[in-house]
């Protein structure tokens, strides 16, 4: 038999023949490496639980146009590939643009955006009402809404003017084979009539498409639906005059004109055919505490029929990822030319400063809890050396050199660890879990490296735990032994 | 040839002195009791001589090396490699079986060898329970292990403190037989008692009092 063999024996009997005190060291370094693994499990853990909680504070990336090159549907959605599904929480776009309210002589800055994707970047946003959920409605913000005492349900009219010397189109050029031609006009008692023509290869109409909402729903409301008056436009070229050709929709004459002057201004040479008045119904007030409570929103699609254009300014991002992950995908995704990404520094560095205290608060914690194993561990060595001082005093009187005895109880200091951090391992991660499903509300998955680090920090804690022990143990007067006592 | 040799040794504890001013010399191959009353000395020297103590001044030569001049860590050295000790509460390590404490000496001296520690516990009429733990043993039979341990190294002197003082006169016997044979093999023996019949069974005893050395009676009755 080697010496290893005789010292692996003599240990592993002292543990496993002297169960009751040994079981109370194993049990306190086993409690300590559980909450060492499992906080360390939540420590690493931390970013990525609190990543989806960070993004109810807003945006933490801006997608922009770049240079001269314009920010598009298409062009954003190649962005958005450079992102992982999973971790792209929502893409909001904006387009800003002034529209006029003229009944007030004011002018507004309006966003046209996408609401669903509002609802995951700006969690924060609170709607009093609803947010815009059909065409034509808005979503207007608290400060102009008290400016011009606007609630729920009122009606605005929002008209849009390019701005000047802005390119002008001549009718030719809005009469392009198969161009869809969009207009309002005054109808029946003030409210505004929508129309949208498709156009054939002639320039003809092909297909018309009105909106008559606004209009007595018994008289010009029909309209829109009636198939034979609807009829009547198909294969006209404009613009037309009533009566000729096209006969108004009984017992609606003035919706009837309004259809028909909609068109013509959809095609009339100037400016003037540009401006697009349009009646909004306010589907609710926004409340942010922010500089948004002095914007408009409509959707996207509404914005795209006001201008003319779906060209985007910005789109506002909320990823769930690390600060250093952010940057990583803003620089890949501004690489591919035509956008540049930016971090919304505000967001990522308060993230990163919030995640950096709770995983500093973990640490303190674990640290508290080693040092109170360290202490437990100790008292318990410190006991079993007093028990076995005679045991001890004849080890040396038998020839151990200090070092022997050093080494056997290291050794068993060891081994105890060993088998804690083995022990606390597995239970870490059920606590890990427990937590993470109480607290975060979402599981976590083991992390294979935590079982050597658990066992390695364990046995380093009870070996320092062994250190007054061990030293107590050397000074023991082997002569002790030879005393009858 | 003397084994040991004490020369003018005393050992003061502030005003006691435990010993004073003794000499005495022990041969190679030599049986001898060390006898006298509690407080007499005998413990002192024994500690002396078993290499866990020094002298105030003195010389204290075994196997031709003043000892009294030793480091403590070489005092370790010499007591694993010269000196076999058998005590008066025998003293085995708990959690370990009978072959396992014959070992563990074997494990300081030199190298653990299982079948050399159980030839050991068949000379001290133990072999069957080589594997039975000390709670399990009697106390004689304790007592057999501890001969068997102090053996097992082979060492020129086996120094036995009171072995036979908790031990009834079956047992006794059984000790004294052992300690017999391994005078008989050559082996110096010194036993500290303060039983007569312990002290008669050796060749000559050394009585001390008050830390002197009172006298030394040889047994003539030696043998039979």
């Amino acid at each position: 038999m080697t010496k290893r063999r005789m010292f692996l024996r003599m240990i592993t009997a002292s543990l496993l023949r002297r169960r009751s005190r040994m079981l109370i060291a194993l049990l306190s370094i086993g409690i300590g490496a559980t909450i060492l693994a499992g906080l360390v499990t939540i420590y690493v853990d931390v970013p990525r639980q609190m990543g989806a909680q960070f993004r109810s504070y807003g945006a933490n990336m801006l997608i922009l146009p770049d240079g001269d090159s314009a920010l598009t549907p298409d062009s954003l959605q190649t962005a958005l590939a450079a992102i992982p599904a999973d971790e792209l929480v929502g893409a909001a776009s904006y387009r800003y643009v002034r529209l006029d309210m003229t009944s007030r002589q004011q002018s507004f800055t309006a966003a046209g955006t996408d609401f669903e994707q509002i609802t995951k970047t700006s969690p924060y946003f609170s709607v009093e009402g609803s947010y815009p959920s059909a065409t034509r409605e808005v979503l207007v913000g608290k400060e102009i809404a008290d400016t011009i005492g606007v609630k729920t349900g009122s009606t605005m009219t929002l008209t849009w003017q390019p701005a000047q010397g802005a390119a002008e189109k001549s009718p030719e050029e809005s009469r392009t084979p198969g161009a869809v031609l969009s207009g309002s006009a005054e109808g029946f008692g003030g409210g505004l009539v929508y129309v949208a023509a498709q156009l054939d290869s002639e320039t003809r109409i092909a297909s018309l498409t009105v909106d008559a909402s606004t209009q007595t729903p018994e008289y010009g409301g029909l309209l829109a639906e009636d198939e034979a008056f609807l009829a009547q436009f198909t294969g006209k070229t404009l613009p037309l005059t009533l009566g000729e050709g096209i006969d108004a929709f009984s017992g609606a004459t003035v919706t009837s004109a309004a259809v028909v002057d909609a068109l013509n201004r959809a095609v009339s040479a100037g400016e003037q055919a540009q401006v697009k008045t349009v009646n909004f119904l306010v589907a609710g007030i926004l409340t942010t505490g922010g500089e948004e409570e002095g914007y408009l929103f409509i959707s996207l699609e509404d914005m795209a029929i006001m201008t003319g254009s779906d060209a985007l300014d910005v789109a506002e991002l909320s990823v769930s990822a690390g600060a250093e992950q952010l940057q990583a995908y803003a620089d890949s995704i501004s690489e591919q030319g035509g956008v540049q990404a930016r971090l919304v520094k505000r967001v990522t560095r308060s993230e990163a400063a919030v995640l950096t205290k709770l995983q500093s608060l973990v640490f303190l914690v674990t640290a508290v809890v080693l040092l109170l194993t360290m202490i437990c561990v100790s008292t318990t060595m410190m006991a079993v050396v007093s028990e076995r001082r005679r045991e001890i005093g004849l080890r040396k009187a038998l020839g151990a050199s200090d070092g022997s005895i050093r080494a056997e109880f290291l050794g068993e200091g060891l081994f105890l660890g060993a088998l804690g951090g083995v022990l606390g391992a597995v239970l870490g991660f059920v606590f890990a879990q427990v937590v993470s499903v109480n607290v975060f509300g979402s599981s976590i998955t083991f992390q294979p490296l935590l079982l050597p680090i658990a066992v390695i920090v364990s046995m380093a804690v009870s070996a320092v735990s062994c250190l007054m022990p061990i030293k107590r143990a050397v000074a023991i007067d082997p002569a002790l032994v030879l005393k009858g006592e | 040839m003397s084994l040991l040799e004490l020369r003018n040794v005393s050992k003061i504890y502030g005003e006691l002195k435990a010993l004073d001013n003794v000499s005495i010399h022990v041969d190679q191959g030599e049986w001898v009791a060390i006898m006298g009353p509690s407080g007499s000395g005998k413990s002192t020297m024994m500690n002396i001589i078993g290499c866990m103590d020094k002298p105030t001044s003195g010389q204290v030569l075994l196997d031709g090396v003043d000892i009294a001049r030793e480091s403590s860590k070489r005092l370790t050295d010499i007591r694993r490699d010269k000196i076999g000790l058998i005590f008066q509460q025998f003293h085995m390590v708990s959690y370990l079986t009978a072959v396992e404490n014959v070992m563990v000496s074997q494990y300081y001296h030199s190298m653990p060898d299982e079948k050399e520690a159980l030839e050991a516990l068949e000379r001290v009429g133990l072999r069957e329970r080589a594997r039975h733990l000390p709670s399990q043993l009697s106390g004689g039979e304790q007592q057999r292990v501890c001969v068997a341990r102090a053996l097992i190294n082979h060492p020129e002197l086996i120094l036995a403190d009171e072995p036979t003082g908790n031990l009834d006169e079956a047992n006794e016997n059984i000790v004294l037989d052992l300690f017999a044979q391994l005078h008989r093999e050559g082996t110096t023996l010194i036993v500290v008692t303060h039983d007569p019949e312990v002290a008669d069974a050796a060749q000559r005893t050394i009585v001390l009092e008050h830390g002197k050395l009172l006298k030394e009676v040889v047994n003539e009755h030696f043998g039979e």
